[in-house]
């Protein structure tokens, strides 16, 4: 029931334009469907039944996808081989804000078995991870965790998500929100690096709207209440049209492929 | 003998006879008899893109009562064919008798380049025209029915006459019918554009498929002072053999 | 309601024209854009026959507007979030405000969107003490100037380098550069103090999805992002329109509204927000509030000749093609809309007699209708502004075109249902025509008003000795005769 009276009335008058009685809700009838389609049952039937050979086809198709975006995608064969990307990456960019060298990832299992926080520890590189804010601290308490996670996130030049999902066709990751997984990691930081596990990869949106729709495993947590889709850096062309990357996003980003 | 019809637009008519005494010399030439309702005026265009739909309709209706009998009805004009074949059925949405008379008078009128290849299947009519040309694709023509290699079909196929592209062919010339004089500042911003777009084509000659554009390029063709002419498609296949 | 000055068409066009920059920015990016929107549309898997799908999915959900917004607002709040149905725009901003008020804001950092344009919002928080920060940095540039956007999706695109150049070294305290990477850069680092700074941030909304209960922003930058990830507080601003029902329909209007706005594949980034952080989370929004904009809106509902409009999703896809827009720019249709669908929306919702000049001044070349991602007959609207003008219309409380106009069409009404004295008439002209200055060739120089317009610039055609259906009768009469 509308709580408001202008709520009240806006539906009053959108209803009598649309030529309905104004005060009678309308049933969804079938904008809803509790079943999958025709279509969305091909799509779920291709991720399901998609093959080593057709796996290798998505990851070609990804590459070329991500070229003319300015994305970086690296096929690593093991852990070892992204761990060392991402200590790579660490020596050779500098932070573009100034400051000491520091990294944020997330708390995650995929980021945190790469095992980095050792290798960075000897050089003395701090690396954050993002914690869930604990559901037990005071109001005053949690914000002040809050504050002290986002200037470490903003103090960082490189911030390390795991992917949700990544879609070949347009080069996207996929990231849902999760406490421990805030999505400021992939925003403040001036380079973003995004692991992907292979399994993970998709033709297109429509294979994943299709999951998330009817796949019982992703179906529960659905979208987030935040999912992004990130195709690329940051970029603008409001200049007289000339490309810049890194308008406000990371000016950088890479997607390491991950077995898994 | 094969018979056509003729609905000739108002406008060429009253400022190009000529270019419809082509349209009969290219029928004749197919061996065709050409009829031409003497009492026609206009189908009510100009009344009805000015909003002005009652006298639009009072056009529409002489129209519908002079042409809906006749078997093939060929207009060469993009524009008024639009007008026939959409807008004329619209007006009469609310009188079946006239919308049903409207519908079969649509089905059978084509604009001229139109008729000449997708409906009789011809596209060299032993035509001959010396000298470099370029076509202006009018957007009712383009847009409105489809039309954009039939014309250039028909040109590719004239003896001596060579056919180069203008930048920007589809882009509208900006004559608009009343916009024209209503909003002048912008209609000369759009023609100086194709103007400058056909004198870089080094054409001799702008052809076209409507005269309301021909005229409104031509006008500023010759305020410009360029020697270029402005030529509708039936006076370049109706050049000699 | 943002201020509107539809009436000015014909002089801000003309100064548009004048503007021998604006002129050619405008070309380069009708060439980029024009014809690339066309070859992504043809380029799709589906061809470009899915713009066509995209209108059906389109007017479905607008058939079912009541149905989809109940849902989109009822999933929201069960997640956290709030909704305000605003009827008009003063209601909208007015919510806004009360929000601002009640947590204290000092900054909101604002992302693009069209309908906070429409209604006001950020001179409507600027009174009561709210510094508003655009932070697309097109939109931030015209900030800075003072001015307001001149393309939906380019905001700045009658903006030099140069010219911002200035701004930026008088606003932001840089050394003057041309250099639009450094230029973007300095932008980059004023803003992003701004973000970190602010209470609030506001956004639109691209495109809803009510069976999930998402709304969704698109954007290249990550200003959107930003805004909606730091704030305490997010409000989205929706035009009431912008909603499908399920998440299949979604992926299909998104790829065509990426292609239409700017011939990508996928702006990005795209978000969908549900609500606010979630317990544990570390950042979001605590508050997430969700607008939803009638203003007008249920008025082209309910009237079967504009409801397509609805259809609209903002790409500025028609902005890319059209020659008037080509050559006049944004700021003559005078209210956030420019363009194609500022000619048709404009008029809808800010007045039709007052937006005469936006009906009347297109050329009906049609390229609208083609560039078009929704496949929206834009065309076939401006005709029916036109004859609501001439017609006049209670419902839009439009009264009957009088005086001249009309007489002069109940004259040609007269003329073309009379062949005789519509002859006579051309004979009339033929005599009249000599008294005027004419070209040795014959060709009018100078016609007198209500014509004279014509010929400014263009020499007239004269009206021939004999016209063709005389000339057709005579030698008719010749054959039979010999």
């Amino acid at each position: 029931m509308a709580e408001h009276r202008e709520e009240t009335l806006f539906f009053q008058t959108l209803r009598r334009a649309l030529g309905h009685p104004p005060n009678a809700a309308r049933p969804a009838g079938d904008l809803f469907p509790a079943e999958p389609s025709a279509e969305e049952r091909r799509l779920l039937a291709r991720v399901s039944g998609r093959s080593e050979r057709e796996r290798e086809e998505l990851v070609s198709r990804l590459a070329a996808a991500a070229r003319p975006l300015h994305l970086e995608v690296q096929a690593l064969d093991d852990l070892a081989a992204a761990r060392d990307a991402v200590l790579r990456l660490v020596a050779e960019k500098s932070p573009e804000w100034g400051g000491e060298k520091q990294l944020v990832a997330w708390s995650h299992p995929l980021i945190e078995s790469l095992g980095l926080a050792e290798p960075l520890a000897r050089q003395g590189i701090p690396l954050h991870l993002t914690r869930p804010v604990d559901p037990a601290l005071d109001a005053a308490a949690a914000d002040e965790e809050r504050r002290r996670q986002r200037s470490r996130i903003a103090a960082s030049f490189i911030g390390i998500t795991a992917a949700d999902f990544c879609l070949a066709e347009t080069a996207t990751v996929v990231l849902r929100n999760r406490p421990g997984e805030p999505r400021s990691v992939a925003l403040l930081p001036s380079i973003h690096v995004a692991l992907v596990p292979r399994s993970r990869i998709l033709a297109d949106m429509k294979e994943l709207f299709a999951l998330l729709r009817w796949e019982e495993r992703f179906r529960t947590e659905g979208l987030s209440n935040y999912l992004s889709f990130i195709s690329g850096p940051s970029k603008t062309a409001d200049i007289e049209a000339t490309m810049v990357h890194g308008a406000h996003g990371p000016r950088e980003m890479v997607v390491f492929l991950v077995p898994g | 003998m094969d018979t056509v019809t003729l609905f000739v637009p108002c406008l060429m008519d009253a400022f190009r006879p000529e270019a419809a005494e082509a349209v009969v010399a290219v029928f004749k030439r197919l061996g065709f008899a050409v009829h031409c309702p003497a009492e026609q005026t206009c189908c009510g265009q100009p009344a009805f893109n000015a909003g002005y739909r009652n006298e639009a309709r009072t056009a529409a209706r002489r129209f519908l009562r002079l042409f809906g009998d006749a078997e093939a009805i060929c207009c060469p004009s993009g524009s008024c064919v639009a007008m026939v074949r959409h807008h004329v059925p619209a007006l009469f949405d609310g009188e079946p008798d006239w919308r049903a008379l409207a519908l079969r008078t649509a089905a059978r009128t084509f604009e001229f380049t139109e008729y000449l290849v997708d409906v009789l299947g011809r596209d060299d009519l032993g035509a001959s025209f010396p000298g470099r040309v370029t076509y202006h694709d009018s957007c009712h023509l383009l847009r409105g029915l489809g039309v954009r290699e039939q014309p250039r079909r028909l040109l590719r196929r004239v003896r001596g006459l060579e056919l180069v592209e203008m930048k920007n062919p589809d882009c509208c010339c900006g004559f608009g019918g009343a916009f024209s004089v209503k909003y002048p500042d912008i209609s000369t911003a759009l023609v100086a554009d194709k103007v400058e777009w056909i004198r870089e084509s080094g054409a001799e000659a702008v052809v076209g498929a409507d005269l309301g554009c021909l005229l409104h390029i031509e006008g500023a063709l010759r305020r410009k002072g360029l020697g270029v002419r402005a030529l509708h498609i039936a006076q370049v296949l109706a050049g000699g053999r | 309601m943002s201020a509107i000055r539809t009436d000015r068409y014909v002089e801000e066009a003309r100064r548009g024209i004048a503007d021998p920059v604006l002129r050619r920015a405008l070309a380069g990016l009708q060439e980029r854009f024009g014809r690339g929107t066309a070859e992504a549309y043809r380029r799709l898997p589906e061809g470009p026959g899915l713009r066509q799908t995209a209108h059906a999915i389109r007017e479905k959900a607008i058939a079912h507007l009541d149905i989809l917004l109940e849902r989109l607002a009822r999933r929201i709040r069960e997640n956290g979030g709030e909704v305000f149905f605003a009827a008009t725009a003063e209601e909208a901003v007015a919510h806004c405000a009360g929000i601002a008020r009640r947590l204290g804001v000092k900054i909101a950092v604002k992302g693009k969107s069209m309908v906070t344009e429409e209604i006001g919002l950020n001179a409507a928080l600027a009174a009561h003490g709210v510094e508003v920060v655009e932070t697309d940095l097109g939109e931030y540039i015209v900030q800075l100037a003072g001015e307001t956007p001149s393309h939906i999706i380019a905001p700045a695109i009658h903006k030099t380098r140069n010219e911002i150049a200035d701004l930026f070294a008088q606003h932001l305290g840089i050394p003057r550069t041309t250099d639009p990477p450094r230029l973007t850069h300095a932008a980059r680092r004023a803003l992003r103090e701004k973000f970190l700074a602010a209470d609030m941030g506001i956004s639109g909304v691209n495109l809803a999805c009510a069976e999930t209960g998402h709304i969704s922003t698109v954007s290249n930058e990550g200003n959107i992002r930003m805004a909606t990830t730091l704030a305490r507080v997010h409000v989205a601003f929706m035009g009431m329109e912008r909603i499908v029902a399920r998440l299949d329909e979604y992926e299909i209007i998104l790829r065509l509204l990426c292609r239409g706005a700017s011939v990508q594949d996928i702006g990005t980034y795209v978000s969908f927000i549900g609500g606010p952080r979630r317990p544990g989370e570390s950042d979001g929004p605590e508050e997430f509030h969700l607008v939803v904009v009638d203003n007008g809106r249920s008025r082209m509902l309910a009237d079967p000749r504009f409801r397509e409009m609805l259809c609209c999703i903002r790409c500025a896809a028609c902005l890319n093609v059209c020659p008037v827009y080509g050559r006049i720019g944004g700021h003559a249709y005078g209210f956030a809309y420019s363009g194609p669908v500022g000619a048709v929306v404009t008029p809808l919702l800010t007045g039709i007699r007052r937006g005469r000049d936006l009906c009347l001044g297109e050329t009906l070349c049609g390229a609208c209708k083609d560039a078009c991602s929704m496949d929206i007959d834009l065309p076939r609207m401006l005709l029916e502004l036109r004859a609501i003008l001439a017609e006049g219309d209670p419902g839009w409380g439009v009264e009957p075109s009088g005086g001249l106009e009309r007489q002069v069409w109940k004259l040609w009404e007269g003329l073309v249902s009379r062949p005789a004295l519509y002859e006579r008439a051309l004979q009339a002209g033929a005599v009249l025509q000599r008294l005027l200055p004419r070209t040795p060739a014959g060709w009018i120089r100078r016609l007198p008003p209500p014509f004279s317009g014509w010929t400014k610039s263009r020499d007239f055609p004269p009206v021939a000795a004999e016209p063709f259906r005389r000339r057709f009768a005579k030698r008719r009469k010749e054959a039979d005769r010999g």
